[in-house]
């Protein structure tokens, strides 16, 4: 059973620590970090957008776990955890690509590049969006769980096959990269808040995918009480 | 491995028969690629002879990728039908017999249609002299295939229940498949334009293709069990 | 011997199945009865493999006492709704096909005998004429035909003489009479009870079981 109220304490506590802790960095980020030379202040975006993309990425690797769990061991909680990772993946995907519009937009001229990194961001984005299209458009059960868990692996696995190939195919057509603030000759002060920005959104992922699970725990609980009232 | 032998030919002989019967339904695909080549023709408009190759591998792969589709949603079709699917779930067949008949059928097929659609690019998009069909190229479509084939015989499986199957083959498979087709792409344009050899590209984009094709082939051959064990 | 323990099924929050626990024995019919949603087609669905067990065990006992390690080599299930049969084949590529997954002979001879004992061996109709122009009547003795092909011990028959006429009754009382006499397995739902009184039934009342 779960003590919604003793959950929405804990979830609502761990949210403003995680949340606060970003806002922190993010202030950081945008006010006192050092201006860039060859960028000037757009540049602090990429505080945003590069920890964003991670957190795509990473959600896609949490996919990969969960969905093995729901197929080998049959756990419809895990089916639920997949869909949040989805869910969260897709969001972050999201934003980074519009992060990565409006960096580039005023540094480069562009609203759009064929770089690996967005590239892949962008076929991942699909990914998810098609994931989640498909367990919605299934009827709920351990068919469809199993079902999604499939496509889950399938996708989880391939996403670092893509950026590989994609990468190997912009090296090809493309100069090294753009959209590096820098690159390696990067300041190291603008590197350690790199890190932290990073830390910081990788609790507020983690945060978000735990809370969408919890609520969709709750959610099937509710259905199946609603269920079971109405057969008594 | 005999009873894994007579299951595979029992299941592929049928999906054969199956293909056989009606002669529309290799002959739509086929229809498909020429007017899709000719389309591109048309949209294409003048174009420098240099760009030519290019065009031509552009236009062939997206063809077969898309005529593609459509043989992989009908290859699952016919069990659809009666219950059938359900019923072979209940008979001891073998997942792997069951994946691999599936698969050298969406393999035939696929061949069905590369071999045309290569040859109807070739003779619509070349206006030079030297022919863009060579077995390098063909060998490059083949083994772009055995990864496509894969891929679509499994996704089409997890399809079959659901209500979206339009859009979402198309959403995922097309995004999953980008290696092969990266792959496909550019040894073809190392084959026409650079004038490599095949054995130059295996340690880079040829390789890759081979990889892809086992990894693909390894990793929809072992979930196609869970898909059919029971729920 | 089919031996069902504290099988329990669910569906959508719903416990359909709760604790069963039955047997079925060689030579006798074990027809489950029960009010329509009272989960019988479920239950044979469950038996023949389509769906899984929440929980409790489901074991095939062979004739020397052993647990078969997959029950659907000695199991032929017959679905109530559908015949399971492929259109655009014919009747004899159909039986060909099914038989071959059990990696049964599949001689037109062998075929050919069966179709005959269920009306369907004329030469235009048992070959290059689709299933799928079938008579109702027609397909399920085709899937009958299939069934007495499989050979196998134990049968899973949901609502077998749907669309059967009196000849077709008869011949599948025949059917089942041999099945019975060589120690078969059969487990059958069906609402229509008149047929299957000349043979030993056990009846398996699923609203009974359900409320214990």
């Amino acid at each position: 059973m779960i003590d919604a109220r003793k959950q929405d304490r804990l979830t609502m506590t761990l949210g403003f620590v995680a949340f606060l802790f970003a806002a922190a960095c993010w202030f950081y980020a945008l006010k006192l970090a050092p201006s860039d030379e060859a960028q000037g202040e757009v540049y602090r975006i990429m505080f945003f957008h590069v920890p964003s993309a991670f957190m795509a990425f990473l959600a896609s690797g949490a996919l990969l776990f969960t969905s093995g769990w729901t197929l080998f061991k049959r756990s419809p909680t895990a089916a639920l955890w997949s869909k949040a990772c989805a869910e969260v993946g897709l969001m972050f995907t999201a934003i980074t690509l519009i992060t990565g519009s409006i960096w580039g937009r005023p540094t480069w001229g562009v609203w759009w590049t064929w770089d690996a990194r967005l590239t892949t961001t962008l076929i991942l984005a699909l990914l998810y969006a098609g994931y989640l299209i498909f367990t919605s458009s299934m009827a709920p059960g351990p068919q469809r769980d199993r079902m999604a868990a499939a496509l889950g692996l399938v996708i989880a696995i391939d996403v670092p096959i893509i950026y590989k190939s994609v990468t190997w195919w912009r090296t090809l057509h493309q100069p090294p990269s753009l959209m590096r603030a820098g690159g390696s000759t990067m300041d190291p002060e603008m590197k350690n808040i790199l890190y932290v920005c990073f830390f910081a959104m990788l609790f507020v992922a983690i945060w978000l995918i735990w809370t969408r699970a919890v609520n969709l725990k709750l959610q099937a609980a509710i259905e199946e009480h609603s269920h079971q009232a109405h057969s008594h | 491995m005999k009873k894994f032998l007579t299951q595979f030919r029992a299941l592929l002989w049928q999906a054969l028969q199956v293909e056989w019967s009606n002669s529309e339904r290799w002959l739509s695909p086929l229809l498909f690629s020429a007017t899709m080549i000719i389309l591109f023709v048309f949209s294409f408009g003048k174009v420098e002879p240099k760009f030519l190759p290019q065009l031509y591998i552009a236009a062939t792969f997206i063809t077969a990728f898309l005529s593609l589709q459509i043989a992989f949603s009908r290859v699952l079709e016919p069990d659809m039908q009666d219950k059938v699917f359900d019923q072979l779930r209940t008979y001891p067949i073998s997942p792997s017999a069951w994946f691999l008949s599936k698969y050298t059928i969406v393999i035939l097929l696929g061949v069905l249609i590369l071999l045309p659609t290569l040859f109807l690019s070739n003779l619509f998009l070349n206006e030079g002299p030297v022919s863009f069909l060579s077995g390098s190229i063909l060998i490059i479509g083949l083994l772009a295939l055995l990864s496509l084939g894969a891929l679509g015989v499994l996704l089409s499986t997890m399809m079959l229940r659901s209500n979206a199957k339009q859009i979402l083959y198309p959403l995922i498979y097309f995004p999953l498949t980008t290696p092969v087709l990266l792959s496909a792409v550019e040894s073809s344009h190392a084959v026409l334009v650079d004038a490599k050899v095949l054995s130059d590209l295996m340690s880079s984009w040829l390789g890759l293709l081979v990889i892809f094709g086992i990894m693909y082939f390894t990793l929809c051959l072992l979930l196609f069990g869970e898909l059919v064990k029971p729920e | 011997m089919l031996d069902i323990k504290l099988l329990s099924f669910r569906y959508q929050y719903k416990t359909i199945l709760s604790r069963l626990s039955f047997s079925a024995v060689p030579g006798e019919i074990l027809h489950i009865t029960g009010p329509n949603g009272s989960g019988k087609t479920t239950l044979m669905s469950i038996l023949a493999g389509l769906r899984k067990e929440a929980s409790g065990t489901i074991e095939y006992k062979l004739p020397n006492g052993k647990a078969a390690s997959d029950r659907r080599d000695h199991v032929e299930y017959l679905p109530a709704e559908a015949n399971a049969l492929f259109g655009k084949m014919d009747a004899m590529s159909n039986l060909r096909f099914w038989r071959g997954l059990r990696a049964l002979e599949q001689s037109d001879a062998t075929l050919r005998a069966v179709l005959k004992r269920w009306d369907l061996d004329h030469p235009l109709i048992r070959e290059n004429f689709p299933v799928e122009s079938f008579s109702t009547g027609m397909k399920r003795r085709l899937a009958l035909a299939r069934l007495e092909l499989s050979e196998t011990p134990c049968w899973l028959l949901d609502e077998p003489l749907y669309g059967l006429d009196t000849k077709g009754i008869e011949t599948f009382q025949t059917l089942l009479d041999n099945h019975l006499q060589g120690g078969g397995i059969t487990v059958i739902v069906s609402h229509d009870i008149a047929p299957l009184e000349k043979f030993p039934v056990r009846r398996l009342d699923l609203l009974k079981e359900v409320k214990a």
